[in-house]
């Protein structure tokens, strides 16, 4: 019973209701801002911890991005494309201007799981097998794919990796980071996103 | 009574408070970060990339870094160097186009090595470029620069808050570990599936105290009368006190000309000549040598 309920209100969580009003406002900013500081921390920290340079082997902020950007919309997508400006640099994983060149990858990664959840509406609370399956063919797979073809090329751009070595860098990128990407982000989903549907800085369009 | 400051908590660490670079404006610093981190990517003779990364060294021990602070940096730059040597021996490009070196038993090519090494050399000088930054300045700083050159109240507010949460969550974290560490947690006995679960169970909480945090600042900038434009909810300008406490000095103006003024000319001589080409540096035309080719 209680799952059929739930499957039923998957995807009601973006309609705003009757005599609700939602514009954007300072705790927007503010969250925007907390996130990119978690975003910080969460890279720097995941980049730490294995290190394996520009090309991540484990690198949570994916994680960060898309699920931020489920939860807060345009301000989150745009905090997931500047933390990894810092968190780079701090963790030693990349050069700035290696990161101004990854900000599109950073984009998409959390644009397209955004935009997969409002457009198929699903419910980031990970309630029914649909919603399970958006996360992670468009949250995370696709994401990361599209984010990893995007930064081999720049690699390969500052000369970092040869063209050769393009292929396999994009596998072992995607896959590295689809991994904590789907444990991380399934984890916050599945049990932040609750709390954060109950706070006034969830984004149900894109900006309030 | 004056209060004494002994130091100041930076992004990444802790500097004595009459470090050099304090004498410094924000934005001369932001200069050194533009300057160090921007300008190998026009040089590719390893050497002169090698003279910066020794500058930069040189730098963190003029501003009193605890060079202690940078050994978690050892690791990194030893599987750096493996991934883009691996990458070049695995994965070389046109093999009929390539200079084939026998060495220690292992057939290698020349030019895709050679680029390595010479990538490898340009990526640890921007990264050390950030790394003194970060190490050298608090987020206050970072803010007083933004605002100094100007950018829009709400661009420099998000940087400094986001800068400053990424402390908090830093202390928070740090916080949550050291509580397991005084329960007996030993993080060197841990294997990396234990670590990796570890981190993601410290990072949920995280996520919860960002949204407690939210709801306070906000409620605290509203009461103060912030709005989204960044005016004052009355109308009129509003008073930018870091931006007015700190001055802009001759020494500033001085240095940070002198630094972009080294970084538009060394743009414009590696784009109009070849002077930091591959080709006239004497580090790799010896080794060549050394190989028996070129």
């Amino acid at each position: 019973m209680a799952t059929n309920s739930a499957a039923g209100s998957s995807g009601r969580i973006w309609v705003v209701e009757e005599g609700e009003r939602r514009s954007p406002g300072i705790i927007h900013v503010v969250m925007m801002a907390l996130f990119i500081g978690i975003g910080i921390v969460v890279g720097t920290l995941g980049s730490l911890a294995i290190p394996i340079g520009f090309v991540s082997a484990f690198w949570p902020g994916q994680a960060v991005q898309a699920v931020g950007s489920i939860w807060f919309g345009a301000w989150g997508v745009i905090a997931g494309m500047f933390f990894p400006f810092i968190s780079n640099a701090m963790s030693g994983s990349a050069p700035i201007p290696v990161s101004a060149a990854y900000l599109p990858a950073n984009f998409i990664q959390g644009f397209l799981a955004v935009a997969a959840f409002k457009l198929l509406k699903g419910d980031p609370r990970l309630l029914t097998a649909r919603d399970w399956t958006i996360w992670v063919v468009f949250g995370v797979l696709v994401a990361n794919f599209v984010g990893a073809f995007w930064g081999t090329y720049v690699l390969s751009w500052f000369g970092l990796i040869t063209d050769q070595a393009r292929i396999p860098a994009l596998l072992g990128w995607t896959f590295g980071n689809s991994i904590p990407s789907l444990i991380f982000g399934s984890i916050l989903l599945k049990y932040v996103t609750p709390m954060v549907i109950r706070s006034k800085a969830f984004v149900k369009g894109w900006w309030a | 009574m004056a209060r004494s400051e002994f130091a100041k908590k930076t992004l990444l660490g802790i500097v004595p408070a009459d470090s050099p670079f304090y004498a410094f404006h924000p934005v001369t610093r932001l200069a050194f970060l533009f300057v160090l981190s921007v300008t190998p990517m026009f040089i590719d003779r390893p050497e002169i990339n090698l003279a910066i990364i020794a500058m930069t060294f040189g730098l963190f021990w003029w501003g009193r870094v605890r060079m202690s602070d940078l050994k978690k940096y050892r690791l990194l730059l030893v599987t750096v160097a493996l991934f883009m040597f691996i990458v070049a021996y695995l994965a070389p490009g046109d093999k009929a186009q390539l200079t084939p070196v026998r060495l220690v038993g292992l057939t290698l090519y020349w030019e895709p090595m050679r680029w390595a090494f010479v990538s490898y050399v340009r990526l640890m000088a921007m990264l050390f470029g950030a790394i003194l930054y970060f190490s050298t300045n608090r987020e206050r700083d970072v803010l007083v620069g933004l605002r100094t050159l100007r950018l829009p109240f709400q661009v420099s507010y998000v940087a400094g808050l986001s800068l400053r949460s990424a402390g908090m969550f830093m202390e928070d974290f740090a916080t949550i570990r050291e509580a397991e560490q005084a329960r007996a947690l030993d993080l060197d006995a841990l294997s990396l599936r234990e670590k990796v679960k570890l981190y993601t169970m410290y990072t949920v909480p995280l996520f919860a105290v960002a949204l407690r945090r939210a709801d306070e600042i906000s409620a605290a900038l509203y009461a103060r009368g912030y709005t989204l434009s960044g005016r004052p909810g009355t109308g009129g300008k509003r008073t930018d006190y870091l931006r007015d406490k700190s001055v802009l000095r001759v020494r500033d103006w001085v240095v940070s000309f002198g630094l972009l003024g080294t970084f538009v000319v060394i743009a414009i001589v590696s784009r109009t000549t070849g002077v930091f080409s591959i080709q006239a540096s004497p580090l790799i035309g010896f080794v060549e040598q050394l190989l028996g080719i070129g």
